[in-house]
């Protein structure tokens, strides 16, 4: 297994209840997996506790057989990309083009790949245009595919995507599917989390469904559809 | 302790001016130590105190190491050949400077147990123009989330694969500094737009504003904040005296 979730839970502090509580969950190396569930239902928080970037208060989660706790968060990074469902939070450049390239200069990247990925990047989501321009002034929509392409840029070995189409039109949204069904193609894993039922449907294999900070149902588990929230 | 937050503000403003005016370690180490007290009676732990100080470490060993090199002396403790490098008075000077900044810090954690709504309030019952409070307030509330936005960046850093403590330091220095421009402007994109959505719900459009609460200074507040003046002014006296 790839990542695997033991008796995980996690309560966020000066709060009453947990944020979720006792999940058992195995992840392969493959495939497209959907999280699903209400607004609070711990599906972020339950992404932030497999990469490292929260500790979990209860349980332990193993990324490839070794405690997650083990990796630093650089380590869980470059073998996990992560698009959070706020793109804001990932920003950091002064440019579009230098925001793909950042993962690629800090790995040692040769030139000649660098502007090869970086143009890639650029073209198949539309951003070339604002090849210079500043991140945070794009709109919501660019902002989240430029999340998207700086993550994948760095070609990692599994993706979660945190609510990857929020603020895609129709079109985007179908160019994001393609490019994703090709990673998946590829051998490598995907985990979405959505609330696009349509858009989940439409990608995933396995769908898991979380409720008050539980696992509801799962599709691989028990052969069936996800519960309707 | 209830306490009104202006019985609170009196005590920080006290404390602060002590740390400015003295300039000895020996008053300095005892003035946190009387701030650390203030804080355990509000209910601060040791555990939560330190973990607001933990930002600030590094800044703290920064200052101390330049002031001791920078601040000269005639006992000298490490030289290179003639040159003196580190004297005691440099390291007495370095120390000043980190016990004044933890004082001010330790103090300022006070501000942490009342909302800046409370904030407010107290400054505009002590006829403070409403505008002013305001821009205090929001100034004070900028400042977390000020820090939540470099951990967040550090985050983001980290996720793509960057390890910030591996990276050599010159080369960490170099991406902070190309880093601090986006996080600043951020911070400027939020403020306009706090801005804006403050105007669109009628901020300054009337002249008359509603408060819904008052706060009201007790015995206990009046005893504090004459107290803490009295004894600012005596220590201050007797100080310079």
């Amino acid at each position: 297994m790839f990542l695997e979730l033991r008796q995980v839970g996690f309560s966020y502090p000066q709060k009453t209840s947990p944020a979720v509580i006792g999940i058992n969950l195995s992840l392969k190396k493959s495939g497209i997996t959907a999280i699903v569930g209400p607004n609070g239902s711990g599906k972020s928080t339950l992404t932030k506790l497999m990469l490292g970037i929260l500790p979990a208060s209860e349980g332990q989660i193993y990324l490839e057989g070794r405690n997650i706790t083990e990796y630093s968060l650089a380590e869980a990074g470059r073998r996990i990309g992560y698009v959070s469902q706020n793109p804001d939070l990932q920003l950091f450049c002064a440019s579009v083009a230098e925001e793909i390239a950042f993962g690629l200069v800090n790995q040692g990247c040769d030139v000649a790949t660098l502007e090869e990925r970086v143009n890639f990047y650029l073209d198949y989501f539309e951003l070339a245009a604002y090849r210079k321009s500043f991140p945070l002034h794009l709109s919501q929509g660019e902002k989240q595919r430029l999340a998207i392409a700086a993550v994948l840029a760095n070609e990692p070995e599994y993706l979660i995507l945190d609510e990857p189409t929020n603020g895609l039109d129709a079109y985007r949204k179908r160019l994001l599917e393609e490019y994703l069904h090709k990673v998946a193609e590829l051998g490598r894993g995907i985990l979405l989390v959505s609330h696009d039922i349509a858009f989940v449907d439409r990608m995933a294999e396995r769908i898991i469904a979380l409720a008050n900070g539980q696992i509801q149902s799962d599709s691989n588990q028990r052969g069936e559809g996800y519960l309707c929230y | 302790m209830l306490l009104d937050p202006r019985s609170k503000m009196i005590m920080v403003i006290c404390i602060s001016s002590l740390a400015l005016i003295y300039n000895t370690p020996a008053r300095l180490l005892q003035l946190l130590l009387v701030t650390l007290v203030l804080l355990f009676i509000f209910s601060f732990n040791l555990r939560v105190i330190a973990g607001y100080l933990k930002p600030f470490v590094f800044l703290m060993f920064f200052l101390f190491v330049v002031q001791s090199i920078f601040s000269p002396g005639d006992r000298v403790i490490l030289a290179l050949g003639p040159v003196s490098l580190i004297s005691i008075e440099g390291v007495l000077a370095g120390a000043t400077v980190v016990l004044r900044l933890l004082v001010i810090t330790a103090a300022a954690m006070l501000f942490t147990t009342f909302s800046s709504r409370d904030f407010i309030l107290g400054l505009v019952q002590w006829k403070v123009p409403y505008e002013i409070a305001f821009m205090v307030s929001t100034a004070l509330r900028f400042l977390p989330l000020f820090r939540d936005e470099l951990k967040n960046v550090l985050t983001a850093i980290q996720l793509r694969g960057v390890d910030l403590k591996k990276v050599p330091w010159g080369k960490k220095m170099v991406m902070y500094r190309r880093l601090t421009f986006p996080v600043v402007y951020r911070n400027m994109l939020k403020a306009e737009q706090l801005a804006i959505a403050m105007e669109a719900r009628a901020f300054r459009a009337y002249p008359q504003r509603t408060y819904l609460r008052q706060l009201n200074l007790q015995r206990v507040d009046y005893v504090v904040i004459l107290l803490s003046l009295l004894v600012t002014f005596i220590l201050i006296m007797r100080y310079i005296g």
